[in-house]
C-alpha cells in the first residue's frame, strides 16, 4: 500500500521545515555581557565514600572563584567552576580529564584527591598542556621523585602537573624524625592500602628504621571498616608504644577511639589526611595526645587562614573544609593569578601561557608561600607537626625539611 | 594463649552483629525465597532512626530513658521501611521469575543508601552517635582478655534474640503458621493461614532485629554512616547461607562462624595473606568452600519445595 | 453526538498544535545565551523538536481519522518538552521573567493539543505493515531506506552525544545543520528535549506501523542492514570536527556494551545469575596490562596486541571454568552470592598483590598505569592523530575503531550462539532444568560453557579497555560495576544483542549528559532498576521468548525460580 497522500504531504512539509531552519542565521552569537568567561575545572570524588573530602576541595575552589568574581580581580573576565566527579576511580578520572580538555574555556584544573587517580589524570592534562594543580596528591612518582630514592636524577614526567602539598618522601621522613625524637621504642604501622596511605606509611617506615627505631610488621585495614578490634588485639600483643597511621580521618578516628578503649593507650600519628576538624569531631576525647603532620606553617598563625575559615562559613557550603579545602583554595588562586598575566592569548597558546605562569607562581596563600620547583613540587618544605590538646590541633613543631 | 582468647571474643562480637542481621535474611528467604538485598539498608536506617530520636529528645535525658526511646525509634523506622518494601516493591513481583525481585532489592538498596546520603543532614560522612553505654568500660573475662560493655551487650542481645525468635516460631500460633508457610505455602493457604500477613510478619521481625543491631552498632562505634549497611548486609547473608538458609539457629551460628573466620584470618592466616587487607577475601573463600562441599549449609536449610 | 464531539476535539487539538507551531517562531527567552537560540526567529534546538511534533499533530488531527495513540504520544512529548524547556529557561534566567511569550504560548497550545488527543477514542487496530508496490525500483528504494535508517541512527547518536563547544569564551556556538547549537552551560535541557523528542517520534512512528514496516525491511535486506550499520559506526569519527572526547566516550560505551553482551550470554541466554562478572573483565584487563610493556608492570614481556587479546580472553575463560566447575550446580541465589564473593575476592587480591601484602604482581592500589599506546607492525601507533580525506581525526578515533571491531566480533559470537543448538539447549535449561536433563542435555557441561564463554568475552573486552584508559586499577572492578553491567543487560532487554547495546549506551550516557543530576545519579539508578522491574521487567528490547516468560501467569519457570535444596522434615 502506498503511503497515503496525507502522509506524503506530512513528510514533505517536515522536510521543508527542517531545510528552512537549516538556513537559519545565527542570532545569539553576541551575548549581551561583554566579559569573557573562563573556567577552572575541578576533579575530585564528589560522590561516594570520600565525597565529604572531595566536596571540601570543590568548595575551596568555588570560594576562590566567587571572591575573584566579586572583587573583579581580573578586569573583564568572569570565572566559572566546572567540577567533575572522578568517584575516586582512575579510569573515570581519565575520562573526566578528557572532558575538561575538550572544553575550550577551561584554563586550569584543581585536583585530583587520590594519587592513584592522579596517575591517570596527569598524562591526559599534560598532553594538552592544561595546568593542573593537585591539592592532595602525595605519590612521589607524579613529579619524578622516585629516581631520587635510588640515587638517580629527577626528571619531570608531566609538564603541566603541580602540587601544593608535600610528597610522601618528605612528609613520611619528617614524621619519622619527629617520632624518633620523642624517644619511642616500638612503632606500630597501620595503613589502609590505598595509594596515599601506603605510600606515606612506607616512607615513614624507611626513615624510622634508618634512624634506629624498632618498627613492627605493618598491619592493614580496609577503607570503610568500622571494627578494628582484631587488628588492635594483634598489635597489642606486640607491645608498641606509638602508632603511625597512613590514611584518612574516617578510619583513623575510629582506630584511635577503639585503641584507647581496648587499653592500647598510645599516641596515633598520621599525615595531612587526618589533620582535619572531623578527626577531632569523630574521635572525641580519645584523640588527645595524637599527632598529625601537614605542609605549611601553622594555620592558626596566618591571618589569611583565619579569614578563609570565616569566609568559608559565610559562603554557606554544606560540607566542611576537610583536610584539603585550604590547599584547593590556594591552588585555584594560583591559576587565577596565572590567568591574569596571560589574557592577551587565546586557545592553546592561552593554556600554554597559564601553565608557564603557574610554574612561576610566587605569592602567599592561606597555607603558606605558593611557589613551585622545576618538577612541579611545591617549594615550601615547611612542615608542621600538630598535637591534639584540649580538643584542638596545636602546632608542636614547625621545621623545614632537609 | 590469651591472644587467642581475646581474638575469639573479638570474633564473637563481630559475629553477633552478623547474626542479628542474618536472622532477618533467613526468615524472609525461608518463606519467599528472596534475597532481600535491602535488608542491610534496613539495619542502617535503624541506626539513623535511633540517632534522629536521640536528637529530638531534650538534652540531659538520662540514658536509661533515652536508650529505650532510641530503640523504639529505630524499630519504627526499620519496620516501616520493611513493610513498605514488602508491600510496594516485592509483593507485586511475587509471581515473577526471581530475577525481578532480586534486581528490585538491589535497586532499593542503592536508592536507600543514596537517599540517606543526600537528604539526611550532613550524612555524607559519618554522623556521631551517642555512646550511651560507655565503650571504655571493660569487663575482664579471665587473664588479660577483656570485652567492652557495648560489645558484651551486643552478644547478649544476639543470643537473646535468637532464643526468643526460636521460641516464638516454635510455640506461638503465628510462629507455627510461619513454619507452615515456609514448608508449603499453598497448603498453608488451604489451611486458612493468611500467607500475606505471615510474610509481612517475617519482614517485620527481621527488621526489628536489624534495628536493634543498628542501634548496637551505633553504640559500639559512636557513629552511623550511610554505607554501613552494604558490606555488613552481604556478609550477613553469607552468614545465613553458611549456617543454613531458612534455619534460625543456623543464621546465628553462621554469623558467629563468619565473625570468627574474619578475626582469626586477620591474626593467624599465613603471611602475607593475613591482616585486615585480606580478611574479607577469606570470608568469601570460606563461603565458597562450604557451599561447594555442603550446599545446604552447616546446619542444613529449611526452604519450601515448589511443586 | 460523539462524532460531533470528536470533530470538535480534533479542531481544538489542531488549533492547539497550530498555536504551538506559531509559538516556535517567537522568542522563548527574554535573554540571550540559552542554547537553541531561543530569541531567534527561526527555531532551533528544543523549539525545532516541538515544531516537528506539533506539525504532526496539525496534519493528522485535521486529515486522517484515528491515529489517536500516535497523537497521544506526540502531544505528551510536545507538552513535556515545552514545560521542561520553560522551566530550564526560567531557572537559568533567574525567574519567570526570563520566559518569552513563545514559551508560554507553547505550553498553552501543548495543553490543548494533549487534551484533544487524549479525548479521542483509542484505535485498537494494529497498524498494517506497509510494503512498497512491486515495481522495478522496489529493491533499490528498499535498500536506500535501510541505509537511510542507519544514517538517521548515526545522526541521532551524534546529536545525542553532543558536539563540544568550539570557543565558548568568544561566545560562539558550534552549530550542526545551522539549527541545533550546543552550549556547555545548559546542555542538559537540550539533551533531555532531544531524548523526549526521539521517544515521541519513535512512539508515533511505531504506532503508525512504520517501525514494524522498517523491521520487516531490515530483515529482508539483513546484509544491507549490517553493512550500513557498520559503515555508520565507521563514519562516526569523521563527524567530530577533530575533537576526541566524544570518541573516547563512544569507545568506552563500546567496551561496556561488549561486556554487557557477554553477560547477556550468561544471564540472558543461559539464565545464570552472575553478580561478579566484572572480575572476568578485570582478569582480561590486568593480563593485558601486565604484558603491555608498561614500565609499571612486573612482567618484562611485551606481546603484540592480537596475541594479547586472545590470551587475555583465554585466561579469563579459564578462570570462568575454574570458578564455574564447582559452583554451577548451586541454584540461582546461591550462585549469585558466590559470584559476588568471587568478584570481591578478585578485587581484594589485585589490590593486595603489591609485594607487601602479597607477592608483587599487580602493583596494588596504584594499579598498572602508563600502559603504552598500541602499535601495529608497520609502525602505526594508536596514539597518533591522523588526517583522512582532509578531516582531522584525533587519536581516540583509532581506539574507537578497535572498539567497533570488538563489538562486531562479540555481537557475531552472540548471534551465532543464540541461533545454534547450544543456544536452544540453554533456553531449555533456563526454562526447566529437570526437563532439559531428561531430554538428554548435559546441563552441567552447557552451563559451564555459558559461564566460560561469558568470561572469554569479558576478558577480551577488558583487555581492550586497559588500552583505552591506559590503566588497570582495583577500584574499577567493584561490585557496583557488576551491578551496572547487570542493569545494562536487564534494562536493554535480556537475550538480544541490540538490547545489551541499548542498555549499555543508556546507562553510560545518561549520567554523563545529565550532569545537573550528578549527586543524585546513583539514587536515580537505583530507582530506575526498581521501576523497570515493576513496569517492564523484560527490558526495552527483549527477545520475544523472554518477554513471554516475564508475563506468564503463575510465574515463569526459569532456573532462577527453582529453590535451592529441599525442605527438611
Amino acid at each position: 500500500m502506498y503511503p497515503s497522500p496525507k502522509t506524503r504531504l506530512a513528510v514533505g512539509l517536515l522536510a521543508s521545515s527542517l531545510a528552512l531552519s537549516a538556513c537559519g542565521s545565527g542570532e545569539d552569537s553576541n551575548p549581551t555581557n561583554a566579559s569573557k568567561t573562563y573556567t577552572i575545572g575541578v576533579i575530585a570524588p564528589l560522590t561516594g565514600d570520600l565525597s565529604a573530602i572531595g566536596q571540601g576541595i570543590k568548595n575551596g575552589v568555588d570560594l576562590a572563584i566567587r571572591q575573584a568574581n566579586a572583587k573583579k580581580t581580573i578586569a573583564g573576565v568572569t570565572l566559572r567552576l566546572n567540577a567533575q566527579d572522578d568517584t575516586a576511580k582512575a579510569d573515570v578520572g581519565a575520562t573526566v580529564a578528557a572532558k575538561l580538555v575538550s572544553d575550550q574555556s577551561v584554563i586550569g584544573v584543581v585536583g585530583p584527591l587520590n594519587s592513584s587517580v592522579g596517575k591517570s589524570v596527569a598524562p591526559v592534562l599534560s598532553q594538552a598542556n592544561l595546568a593542573e594543580i593537585s591539592p592532595a596528591n602525595s605519590a612521589i612518582d607524579l613529579t619524578g621523585r622516585e629516581a631520587l630514592a635510588s640515587g638517580g636524577t629527577q626528571t619531570r614526567p608531566y609538564k603541566s602537573y603541580f602540587r601544593v602539598v608535600a610528597s610522601d618522601d618528605i612528609q613520611g621522613p619528617f614524621a619519622a624524625q619527629y617520632a624518633v625524637s620523642l624517644g619511642v621504642k616500638k612503632i606500630a604501622i597501620v595503613h589502609d592500602k590505598k595509594a596515599y596511605g601506603q605510600g606515606l606509611a612506607e616512607a615513614f617506615v624507611k626513615e624510622a628504621k634508618a634512624k634506629g627505631a624498632t618498627v613492627l610488621p605493618t598491619e592493614t585495614v580496609n577503607p570503610g571498616d568500622k571494627d578494628f578490634s582484631a587488628t588492635i588485639t594483634k598489635l597489642q600483643s606486640q607491645g608498641p608504644d606509638f602508632l603511625f597511621y597512613g590514611g584518612e580521618y574516617p578510619e583513623a578516628s575510629l582506630l584511635t577511639k577503639q585503641m584507647k578503649a581496648a587499653g592500647l593507650k598510645i599516641p596515633l600519628m598520621g599525615g595531612d589526611g587526618i589533620q582535619a576538624a572531623d578527626y577531632l569531631k569523630i574521635g572525641g576525647a580519645a584523640t588527645e595526645g595524637d599527632f598529625a603532620t601537614a605542609l605549611g606553617a601553622p594555620t592558626d598563625a596566618l591571618d589569611s587562614a583565619k579569614t578563609f575559615v570565616t569566609d568559608y562559613a559565610a559562603a554557606g557550603f554544606k560540607d566542611p573544609i576537610g583536610p584539603y579545602g585550604t590547599y584547593a583554595f590556594d591552588a585555584a588562586n594560583a591559576i587565577i593569578k596565572a590567568l591574569a598575566t596571560s589574557l592577551d592569548k587565546s586557545g592553546q597558546a592561552l593554556r600554554d601561557a597559564v601553565t608557564t605562569a603557574v610554574g612561576d607562581s610566587d605569592f602567599d596563600g592561606v597555607t603558606g608561600k605558593i611557589s613551585f620547583d622545576d618538577f612541579g613540587d611545591t617549594n615550601s618544605k615547611v612542615l608542621t607537626v600538630y598535637k591534639v590538646a584540649s580538643g584542638k590541633f596545636v602546632a608542636e613543631k614547625t621545621d623545614t625539611f632537609k | 594463649m590469651d591472644l587467642f582468647f581475646q581474638q575469639l571474643v573479638n570474633g564473637l562480637v563481630l559475629g553477633a552483629t552478623y547474626g542479628l542481621i542474618a536472622l532477618g535474611y533467613t526468615m524472609v528467604y525461608g518463606i519467599v525465597q528472596l534475597i532481600n538485598f535491602a535488608h542491610g539498608e534496613i539495619f542502617m536506617l535503624g541506626g539513623f532512626g535511633a540517632l534522629t530520636t536521640y536528637l529530638t529528645l531534650p538534652a540531659g535525658t538520662p540514658a536509661a530513658v533515652a536508650l529505650p526511646m532510641m530503640l523504639m525509634g529505630a524499630m519504627v523506622v526499620s519496620v516501616t521501611m520493611a513493610v513498605l518494601l514488602e508491600r510496594f516493591a516485592y509483593r507485586p513481583l511475587r509471581g515473577a521469575p526471581r530475577l525481578a525481585p532480586l534486581i528490585t532489592a538491589l535497586g532499593m538498596s542503592i536508592a536507600l543508601q543514596e537517599l540517606v546520603r543526600n537528604f539526611y543532614p550532613e550524612a555524607k560522612s559519618a554522623r556521631n552517635f551517642p555512646q550511651l553505654i560507655d565503650p571504655d568500660k571493660r569487663f575482664s573475662l579471665g587473664g588479660s582478655v577483656t570485652i567492652s560493655a557495648p560489645s558484651l551487650v551486643t552478644i547478649v542481645i544476639a543470643v537473646v534474640g535468637m532464643v526468643t525468635l526460636t521460641l516464638f516460631v516454635r510455640r506461638s500460633r503465628t510462629g507455627r503458621a510461619m513454619q507452615a508457610t515456609a514448608q508449603d505455602p499453598d497448603t498453608a493457604r488451604l489451611m486458612g493461614i493468611d500467607t500475606d500477613r505471615i510474610i509481612v510478619t517475617a519482614f517485620v521481625l527481621g527488621a526489628a532485629l536489624a534495628a536493634v543491631a543498628g542501634v548496637m552498632h551505633g553504640l559500639r562505634f559512636g557513629q552511623v554512616d550511610f554505607r554501613m549497611g552494604f558490606l555488613i548486609g552481604i556478609k550477613a547473608f553469607t552468614a545465613a547461607v553458611l549456617g543454613g538458609i531458612g534455619n534460625i539457629s543456623g543464621a546465628v551460628l553462621g554469623g558467629f562462624t563468619l565473625g570468627l573466620v574474619e578475626v582469626m584470618a586477620t591474626q593467624y592466616a599465613p603471611e602475607p595473606f593475613a591482616g585486615g587487607a585480606w580478611k574479607d577475601a577469606w570470608a568469601f573463600v570460606v563461603l565458597i568452600i562450604v557451599l561447594v562441599f555442603r550446599p545446604s549449609g552447616i546446619l542444613g536449610e529449611r526452604v519450601a519445595a515448589r511443586a | 453526538m460523539s462524532n460531533l464531539l470528536t470533530k470538535v476535539a480534533r479542531q481544538l487539538g489542531a488549533g492547539g498544535a497550530a498555536l504551538v507551531l506559531v509559538a516556535c517562531f517567537l522568542p522563548w527567552a527574554t535573554y540571550s545565551g540559552f542554547p537553541g537560540k531561543m530569541r531567534a526567529v527561526t527555531p532551533g534546538g528544543a523549539r525545532l523538536y516541538v515544531m516537528i511534533l506539533a506539525l504532526f499533530g496539525v496534519l493528522f488531527l485535521l486529515s486522517a481519522p484515528g491515529r489517536a495513540r500516535a497523537l497521544r504520544g506526540t502531544s505528551a512529548c510536545t507538552l513535556t518538552i515545552a514545560v521542561l524547556t520553560a522551566v530550564f529557561i526560567s531557572y537559568a534566567g533567574g525567574g519567570a521573567g526570563g520566559l518569552g511569550i513563545g514559551a508560554i504560548l507553547a505550553v498553552v497550545g501543548g495543553l490543548a493539543y494533549l487534551a484533544a488527543a487524549w479525548s479521542l477514542p483509542a484505535d485498537d487496530r494494529p497498524a498494517p505493515i506497509r510494503v512498497l508496490p512491486d515495481r522495478s525500483w522496489r529493491t533499490t528504494v528498499e535498500t536506500l531506506l535501510v541505509v537511510a535508517a542507519a544514517a538517521a541512527a548515526l545522526i541521532a547518536f551524534v546529536i545525542g552525544l553532543g558536539i563540544p563547544t568550539a570557543t565558548i569564551a568568544s561566545g560562539e556556538d558550534h552549530l550542526l545543520l545551522g539549527a541545533i547549537s550546543f552550549n556547555d552551560l545548559t546542555n542538559e535541557s537540550q539533551f533531555l528535549s532531544f531524548l523526549i523528542f526521539l521517544g515521541g517520534a519513535s512512539l508515533a512512528l511505531s504506532r503508525l506501523g512504520l517501525v514494524a514496516s522498517l523491521g520487516a525491511l531490515t530483515k529482508k535486506h539483513a546484509k544491507v542492514m549490517v553493512a550500513a550499520s557498520l559503515m555508520a559506526a565507521v563514519v562516526f569519527p569523521f563527524t567530530q570536527g577533530g575533537d576526541g572526547y566524544s570518541l573516547r566516550i563512544a569507545a568506552s560505551i563500546g567496551v561496556f556494551a561488549a561486556a554487557a553482551i557477554g553477560l547477556n550470554i550468561v544471564v540472558g541466554l543461559a539464565g545464570l545469575l552472575d553478580l561478579g562478572y566484572i572480575a572476568f573483565f578485570g582478569v582480561g584487563a590486568y593480563f593485558a596490562a601486565l604484558v603491555s610493556g608498561s614500565i609499571n608492570s612486573v612482567v618484562p614481556v611485551h606481546l603484540p596486541f592480537a596475541l594479547t587479546i586472545v590470551l587475555a580472553a583465554l585466561v579469563s575463560g579459564l578462570f570462568g571454568v575454574l570458578l564455574g566447575a564447582p559452583t554451577l550446580r548451586l541454584r540461582g541465589d546461591y550462585l549469585a552470592i558466590v559470584t559476588l564473593g568471587f568478584g570481591e575476592i578478585f578485587r581484594i587480591t589485585v589490590n593486595n598483590l603489591d609485594g607487601s601484602a602479597g607477592p608483587s604482581l599487580t602493583n596494588g592500589p596504584n594499579g598498572i598505569s602508563n600502559i603504552p599506546d598500541l602499535t601495529l607492525p608497520g609502525g602505526f601507533s594508536f596514539g597518533d592523530n591522523h588526517v583522512l580525506f582532509g578531516i582531522n581525526l584525533p587519536f581516540q578515533a583509532n581506539y574507537y575503531w578497535l572498539e567497533v571491531v570488538l563489538v562486531a566480533v562479540v555481537m557475531t559470537a552472540f548471534l551465532r550462539l543464540a541461533e545454534s543448538r547450544i543456544g536452544r539447549a540453554w533456553v531449555a535449561i533456563r526454562e526447566d532444568e529437570v526437563a532439559a536433563a531428561a531430554t538428554g542435555i548435559n546441563t552441567t557441561r552447557l552451563k559451564l560453557l555459558a559461564f566460560g564463554l561469558g568470561a572469554v568475552l569479558a576478558g577480551a573486552a577488558g583487555s581492550v579497555n586497559a588500552h583505552v584508559v591506559k590503566i588497570a586499577a582495583p577500584d574499577s572492578f567493584t561490585f557496583l560495576e557488576s551491578a551496572l553491567l547487570l542493569a545494562a543487560v536487564i534494562l536493554g532487554g535480556m537475550g538480544t544483542v541490540h538490547g545489551a547495546l541499548l542498555g549499555a549506551t543508556v546507562l553510560y550516557l545518561l549520567p554523563e549528559k545529565l550532569r545537573f543530576m550528578q549527586d543524585l545519579r546513583l539514587l536515580v539508578f537505583g530507582l530506575v532498576l526498581v521501576l523497570i522491574m515493576r513496569l517492564r521487567p523484560e527490558g526495552l528490547l527483549p527477545s520475544k521468548r523472554r518477554a513471554r516468560e516475564f508475563h506468564e501467569p503463575g510465574g515463569g519457570g526459569d532456573a532462577l525460580s527453582a529453590p535451592p535444596g529441599r525442605a527438611s522434615a
